[in-house]
C-alpha cells in the first residue's frame, strides 16, 4: 500500500490508532467500574475507594439475582422473544423494504410516506392497547412481536441499502427467469449482507430491551422477559421515587446487584455480537458476484 | 370530453399493467400494509382526544368536545416560547455535535488496519448503548458531584477551583450532549460501518492505481459512497426534532436548570399524564408530529432538489 | 365492517407469524373471567376474586402466602402485580379499557377522583358496619378517605409520622454533644460534625447532614415543621393559606442556605439521590439524616460493614423556637382500595368482595400479609414478631404482600414487631411518641377543583423557587415574584376554593 508507507501515511495511521484506543478506553473504563462493582461489597461500594477493581471479591450479588428461578426464566423468554421477533421483522422489514427499493413500482412514494406518517403520529398508549386486544394478542408472547413488526426507522435504511445495490444485478436475474421473490432471496439479499446483520442487531437489541409492552400486555409476571426484572431492580436501586405518595418499607436493592443487573442485561448482547461482525465485511461478496 | 375519457382509460389501463406487472411486489409489501393499518392507522383515532376533555371511564364517545382549547393552553401557556427555544438548541447540539461523530468514527475505524484492533474497538464504543439513562446519569452523578466527585477532586488537586456542573444552568447542555455522545456516538456508528463494507474494493484499488493517498480515497470514494445513507439518517434526524429522550432529559433536569432544560416532553409529562391529564399531553405529541411532518417534508424536498432519493 | 375486514387479515397476519416463529407464544386468548373453577373440595365453589397491586420488589413473591390465603378465605384469587415505576400507566391503560380488576388499589386525587365523583366506583358507605372486622377500620382515618362525604374506600393504616433524625452517635460523644432539644441544637451538632473533625481522622472530611432532592421525603419538610410551618396549608388571620407563606416556611429556606453555604450540608443535595445520600452515612462523610426514622436498619448494615464501631441514634423531638415540638403527618393510610364498578357488577359481588376484604382482616391472615409464615418467615417472642435472620427470605416471599394489607396492627390485630437492633426497636415506639405531636393537613377532606387538576404544575413553581433560594441563586424578592406567579397561575383560585370549602366543614 502506497499511502501506509510515507510519513503522513505512518503519521495518519499512528493518531488515528492512539485515537480510537482514547475512546476506546473512555467508553469501556465506566463499564469496567460496573463490571468491578457487580462483585464488590455493599459498604466497598460506599466507600468509593475503588474505580475499576474492588479489593475484596464476592459474588453476593450474582448469588442473590439467580436464587430464584425468576431470572433463568424470563431470561428464556428474552432470548426466545428477540429471536423469534428478529426473525419475523427482518422478514417482513426486508419484503417491504426491497418492494419499496424498485423504483418501477407504482404509487411508491406515496406508501413510502404512509410508512414515514407512522413514525410522527401515533394513536397512544390506549388506542394501541385496544388494538392489541382486539386481535386477540392480549397475554400472548405474540403481544411483544406482531404489534412492533415493522421499524419504520430500520426499513427505510434496510431500502436505502437496497436502493444502492447497482441495478445491473437485478437486470441480469430478470434474464435468468427470476420472479421478483427471486431476485430478492437470490442477488439481493447475499449482497446486502453488512445492512441485514447491522438491522438484525437493532431488532434484537430492541426486542431485547423490551418491557413496557410486556407489563401492558401480559399480565401473568411468570411471562415477562428479563428486562421487567432488570429494569425494575435498577429503578429502585437508583432510588428513583415515582410515587412519592406510597412509603415502603423494602430496602432497595443493593448498589451490587444494580450493577450484577446491567453486566447480565449486556452480556447476551456482546456473546451475540461477535457472529454478527463477522458480516459487517461481508461487503467484498458484492465485488465477487459482479466479477 | 371524450378524448379526456380515453385518455384515462388508457391511464388505467396502463395502471393495471403496471400493477400486473409488479404484483409480486405489492404482494411483498402487502404484509407490511396490514401492519401498519392495523397497528398504527387504526389506533390513530386515538388524536381525536386532544380535542376534548378525555376522561377514561368515559372512552372517546362519551368524553366532552372542546375543540382547540389544549392547543390555545400549549400556545398561551407563559412557558411555551422557553420550552421552544430550548428544544430546538438541543436538537441544533445533536444536529451539528452529536450527528458527524459516528461518521467520522466510521471512518477512523474504516481506516484501521489491524481488524482485531477494529473489532475490538468496535466492540467496545458500542457497550454505553446498553447502559440506561439512569445508569448513565448516576454515573455521572459520580463522577462530577462538588461532593467529592471524582472530577471535582482532581480539579482541586491541580489548584483549581470546584465547579458546580450540577446545580448551574450553562452547564446542562454540555452535560446533556457529552452524554448523548458517550452512550450513542459509537453505536451509531454501526450503519455507517455497513454502508463502508458495501462499498466495491475494486474502487479502492483503481484508485490506488492512480496513486491516491488515504485522506483522498476517503473523500473520494468512501464518502460519496455513504452519502446517501447520511442524507436518509439525516432527514430522519430531522423529523425527530421534537423527540430528544424524554428519560434522559428528565432525569437531568432539576429546579436549577429547568429555564434551559424544560422540553416539551418534560412539560407534559408534569402538566399533563402525571395529573390525568391525557388529552393535553395527545394535543402536544399531535404538535410535535405535526413540527416534524413538515420538517421531514421539507428536508426530504431538498434532498429531491439536490438528485438524491430521499426517504419517499 | 372495515374492522371486520382488518381483523380478519390480521388473523391471517397472527398465523403467518406463529408459523414463523412456531412455538413462541401459547396464545391465550381466553380473559380471566371464563378460567375454569377447580373448587378446592371445600362446600361451595371458591369465589374469585382479582387484586391489582404495585411491586415495590424486584420480583414476584413466590406464591406459597396468595395459596394459604386462597385456602383459609375459600377464594380464587389473581394478584396482578404490576412493578411500581409503571403503575400509573398501567392503571389508566386498564381503566380506559374496562379491565379493572375487583379491587384496585390507587390514590384518591387527581383524575381518580374525578373519576370516584362520576360514579366509577361503588360507594360502600353503608356496607361496612356489616362486617365484623371491616368496622373495626379507625373512622377518622376513613374519614379522610371520603369523597364529598361517601366512604369509597378501604384503607391500609401508616404511622402518622416516622420523621426524626438518625445521627451518629458514637461522633456526638466525641464532641461531648447528645439528642438535639431544639433547632438551635441541631444546628450546632451539624456544625461540630463539620468542623470538629468528629471522627478524628484530622483531616477536614466530614459534614453534618446527608439530604437529598427530596422536599417532602427528605429533610426540608421536617425541619420546616420543627420549626413550627404548618402542613402544606395553615391558618393564618382566619383563613387558610399554602405553608409557603408562612414566615416559618422563609426560616426553614434560611436555615437550609446557612448549612450549604458553611458546607454543613452536601452541596448538591437538590440533585443527590437516596442512594447516594445513605451512601454519605455508610461511609462516614455525613452525620446526621433527616426523614424516616425507620431508615435507620439500612444505614447501620452498610455502615457497619465498613466502620463496624459506628453507632447510630434515632431521635424525634427537636423543638421550634416556640419551645413546642411539632411534626407534620401523612393523612394516615397508604393505598386506599377502590372497588370499580366495572369489574363487580352486582351489590352480589360487592359483598362477597367486602367478605373477602374483611377475612383479610382477620389477625391470622394480617400477621401473614405482613410478617409472613410464623416459625418460616418470623418467631413470636413474647407476644411480639421477630423477623428471622434471611433478610432475603422475607423480602422475597412477605415483603410483597404489604402492599395488600387491609388496616393496621391497631385494627387487625397484627403483631407488634419487635428488632434486634436497638436503634430500629427504638424508632418503632418514637413513631408511637410522634403520634401526640402531628400536625395534619387541613386541606385533606377539602376539595379544591384547581388543586386536583394542577396541583403539580403549581407546586413546581414553589418547588424552583425553594431550591434555587436555598442555594442562594435567588433572593427574597424573587421568592415572592414565585409566589406571585403561584397566585396568578391558579394558586389564588385554589386558595378561594380550599377557603369556601373550610367555611362549610366548619
Amino acid at each position: 500500500m502506497v499511502g501506509d508507507k510515507s510519513w503522513s501515511g505512518r503519521i495518519f495511521n499512528g493518531v488515528n490508532v492512539l485515537l480510537l484506543g482514547i475512546i476506546g478506553l473512555v467508553t469501556v473504563l465506566p463499564f469496567i467500574h460496573v463490571f468491578g462493582s457487580s462483585f464488590a461489597t455493599a459498604g466497598e461500594i460506599a466507600s468509593k475507594k475503588f474505580l475499576l477493581i474492588p479489593t475484596e471479591f464476592t459474588l453476593d450479588a450474582y448469588r442473590f439475582i439467580f436464587s430464584t428461578s425468576t431470572l433463568t426464566r424470563s431470561m428464556l423468554v428474552s432470548i426466545g422473544v428477540t429471536a423469534f421477533g428478529t426473525i419475523w421483522s427482518m422478514f417482513i422489514s426486508v419484503l417491504t423494504a426491497y418492494g419499496l427499493s424498485r423504483k418501477d413500482l407504482m404509487g411508491r412514494n406515496w406508501i413510502m410516506f404512509l410508512f414515514v406518517f407512522t413514525m410522527l403520529f401515533n394513536g397512544g398508549m390506549i388506542p394501541t392497547f385496544l388494538a392489541v386486544k382486539e386481535t386477540g394478542l392480549l397475554d400472548s408472547y405474540l403481544a411483544l412481536i406482531i404489534p412492533v413488526s415493522i421499524n419504520v426507522f430500520n426499513m427505510i435504511i434496510l431500502k436505502t441499502f437496497f436502493q444502492g445495490l447497482p441495478g445491473a444485478l437485478e437486470e441480469s436475474a430478470k434474464m435468468d427467469g427470476c420472479n421478483d421473490f427471486g431476485i430478492l432471496f437470490r442477488i439481493i439479499i447475499p449482497c446486502s449482507l453488512p445492512a441485514i446483520a447491522t438491522i438484525s442487531l437493532f431488532y434484537a437489541v430492541t426486542y431485547w430491551n423490551t418491557y413496557m409492552h410486556a407489563i401492558l400486555y401480559l399480565s401473568d409476571a411468570a411471562k415477562w422477559p428479563a428486562q421487567v426484572l432488570l429494569r425494575q431492580i435498577i429503578v429502585l436501586a437508583s432510588g428513583l421515587s415515582y410515587d412519592n405518595s406510597v412509603y415502603t418499607d423494602v430496602p432497595p436493592p443493593s448498589q451490587a446487584v444494580k450493577m450484577a443487573v446491567i453486566v447480565v442485561a449486556t452480556l447476551p448482547v456482546l456473546l451475540v455480537y461477535p457472529f454478527l461482525q463477522k458480516h459487517f465485511a461481508k461487503g467484498a461478496l458484492l465485488g465477487s458476484v459482479k466479477a | 370530453m371524450n378524448n379526456q375519457l380515453t385518455m384515462s382509460s388508457g391511464k388505467r389501463a396502463h395502471i393495471m399493467r403496471n400493477i400486473l406487472k409488479n404484483k409480486w411486489l405489492y404482494l411483498m409489501i402487502s404484509p407490511g400494509l396490514l401492519y401498519i393499518l392495523i397497528y398504527k392507522y387504526i389506533p390513530m383515532y386515538g388524536l381525536i382526544i386532544s380535542f376534548q376533555n378525555y376522561k377514561s371511564y368515559q372512552g372517546i364517545l362519551g368524553s366532552e368536545w372542546v375543540g382547540f382549547e389544549h392547543f390555545e393552553r400549549l400556545f398561551g401557556s407563559p412557558d411555551f416560547w422557553m420550552i421552544f427555544s430550548n428544544t430546538i438548541i438541543l436538537f441544533a447540539l445533536q444536529l451539528l455535535i452529536f450527528f458527524p461523530i459516528p461518521i467520522i468514527l466510521a471512518l477512523m475505524l474504516n481506516e484501521l488496519r489491524s481488524e482485531k484492533y477494529k473489532r475490538t474497538v468496535q466492540t467496545l464504543i458500542y457497550l454505553p448503548h446498553f447502559m440506561s439513562w439512569v445508569i448513565v446519569v448516576s454515573i455521572s452523578f459520580v463522577i462530577f458531584t462538588v461532593d467529592g466527585g471524582i472530577f471535582n477532586s482532581l480539579l482541586e488537586l491541580l489548584g483549581f477551583e470546584k465547579i458546580n456542573f450540577l446545580l448551574k444552568e450553562e452547564w446542562f447542555r454540555p452535560m446533556y450532549i457529552l452524554q448523548v455522545i458517550w452512550r450513542e456516538a459509537g453505536w451509531g456508528t454501526i450503519i455507517f460501518l455497513a454502508a463502508i463494507a458495501s462499498v466495491d474494493p475494486q474502487l479502492y484499488e483503481a484508485a490506488k492505481m492512480d496513486g491516491a493517498g488515504r485522506i483522498r480515497q476517503m473523500v473520494s470514494i468512501t464518502l460519496p459512497a455513504i452519502k446517501s445513507v447520511i442524507i436518509v439518517l439525516l432527514i430522519l434526524k430531522i423529523g425527530d426534532v421534537l423527540e430528544l429522550g424524554f428519560e434522559h432529559v428528565y432525569l437531568l433536569l432539576n429546579s436549577t436548570n429547568r429555564q434551559v432544560a424544560e422540553i416539551f416532553d418534560t412539560y407534559v409529562y408534569v402538566t399533563g399524564i402525571h395529573q390525568g391529564q391525557l388529552s393535553y399531553s395527545t394535543a402536544v405529541g399531535f404538535f410535535k408530529g405535526f413540527v416534524g411532518l413538515v420538517l421531514v417534508i421539507g428536508a426530504n424536498w431538498l434532498a429531491k432538489k439536490h438528485g438524491e432519493d430521499g426517504i419517499y | 365492517m372495515k374492522r371486520k375486514v382488518a381483523m380478519g387479515m390480521l388473523m391471517a397476519l397472527a398465523v403467518l407469524a406463529s408459523a414463523c416463529s412456531n412455538g413462541s407464544g401459547n396464545a391465550s386468548t381466553g380473559g380471566k373471567e371464563n378460567g375454569g373453577s377447580e373448587g378446592t373440595g371445600g362446600q361451595s365453589a371458591p369465589a374469585k376474586i382479582s387484586i391489582m397491586t404495585p411491586l415495590h420488589m424486584a420480583e414476584t413473591p413466590d406464591p406459597k402466602i396468595e395459596q394459604l390465603i386462597e385456602e383459609k378465605l375459600n377464594v380464587d384469587l389473581d394478584i396482578q402485580w404490576i412493578p411500581a415505576s409503571t403503575f400509573p400507566d398501567r392503571m389508566s391503560a386498564a381503566f380506559a379499557t374496562g379491565s379493572l380488576t375487583d379491587i384496585v388499589n390507587i390514590s384518591i386525587t387527581g383524575a381518580n377522583r374525578e373519576a370516584i365523583r362520576d360514579g366509577q366506583f361503588w360507594d360502600i358507605s353503608a356496607y361496612i358496619d356489616q362486617y365484623e372486622n371491616l368496622k373495626k377500620l379507625n373512622p377518622e382515618v376513613l374519614n379522610n378517605t371520603k369523597v364529598d362525604g361517601k366512604l369509597y374506600a378501604l384503607y391500609q393504616g401508616r404511622p402518622l409520622s416516622r420523621q426524626g433524625i438518625i445521627y451518629r452517635q458514637d461522633w456526638a460523644k466525641q464532641l461531648g454533644l447528645s439528642d438535639p432539644q431544639n433547632l438551635d441544637e441541631l444546628y450546632t451538632m451539624l456544625e461540630k460534625f463539620t468542623i470538629e473533625d468528629p471522627d478524628q481522622n484530622g483531616q477536614k472530611d466530614t459534614f453534618g447532614l446527608a439530604e437529598r432532592g427530596d422536599l417532602v421525603s427528605g429533610a426540608f419538610k421536617t425541619i420546616a415543621s420543627w420549626n413550627g410551618t404548618p402542613n402544606e396549608w395553615g391558618v393564618m388571620d382566619g383563613k387558610l393559606a399554602p405553608a409557603f407563606m408562612f414566615p416559618e416556611y422563609k426560616e426553614t429556606m434560611e436555615f437550609f442556605k446557612k448549612l450549604r453555604a458553611n458546607g454543613y450540608i452536601n452541596s448538591d443535595f437538590p440533585v443527590t439521590s437516596k442512594t447516594e445520600q445513605q451512601n454519605l452515612i455508610m461511609n462516614s462523610k455525613a452525620g446526621a439524616y433527616i426523614g424516616c426514622m425507620c431508615d435507620v436498619q439500612q444505614l447501620y448494615t452498610g455502615l457497619a460493614q465498613l466502620q463496624p464501631d459506628a453507632q447510630l441514634e434515632v431521635f424525634n423531638q427537636v423543638k421550634g423556637p416556640s419551645g413546642k415540638f411539632t411534626v407534620f403527618s401523612g393523612p394516615g393510610f397508604n393505598h386506599p382500595y377502590l372497588f370499580p364498578k366495572s369489574a363487580i357488577k352486582t351489590e352480589e359481588e360487592l359483598k362477597q368482595v367486602l367478605a373477602f376484604m374483611d377475612g383479610m382482616m382477620s389477625p391470622d391472615i394480617a400477621n401473614m400479609l405482613y410478617w409472613g409464615i410464623e416459625n418460616e418467615h418470623y418467631t413470636v417472642v413474647d407476644g411480639k414478631a421477630v423477623p428471622v435472620k434471611e433478610q432475603a427470605k422475607i423480602d422475597r416471599d412477605v415483603k410483597p404482600y404489604n402492599t395488600i394489607e387491609v388496616g393496621d396492627s391497631a385494627t387487625n390485630s397484627r403483631l407488634e414487631g419487635k428488632y434486634d437492633y436497638t436503634p430500629m426497636q427504638k424508632a418503632q415506639e418514637l413513631f408511637v411518641d410522634n403520634e401526640a405531636f402531628v400536625v395534619p393537613d387541613p386541606t385533606l377532606m377539602l376539595d379544591s377543583d384547581t388543586f386536583t387538576k394542577h396541583k403539580d404544575r403549581l407546586a413546581q413553581i414553589i418547588t424552583d423557587a425553594t431550591y434555587n433560594y436555598m442555594l442562594g441563586e435567588m433572593d427574597e424578592a424573587g421568592f415572592n415574584k414565585a409566589v406571585e406567579r403561584w397566585k396568578s397561575e391558579g394558586g389564588m383560585q385554589m386558595i378561594d376554593e380550599f377557603n369556601a370549602a373550610y367555611e362549610q366543614n366548619k
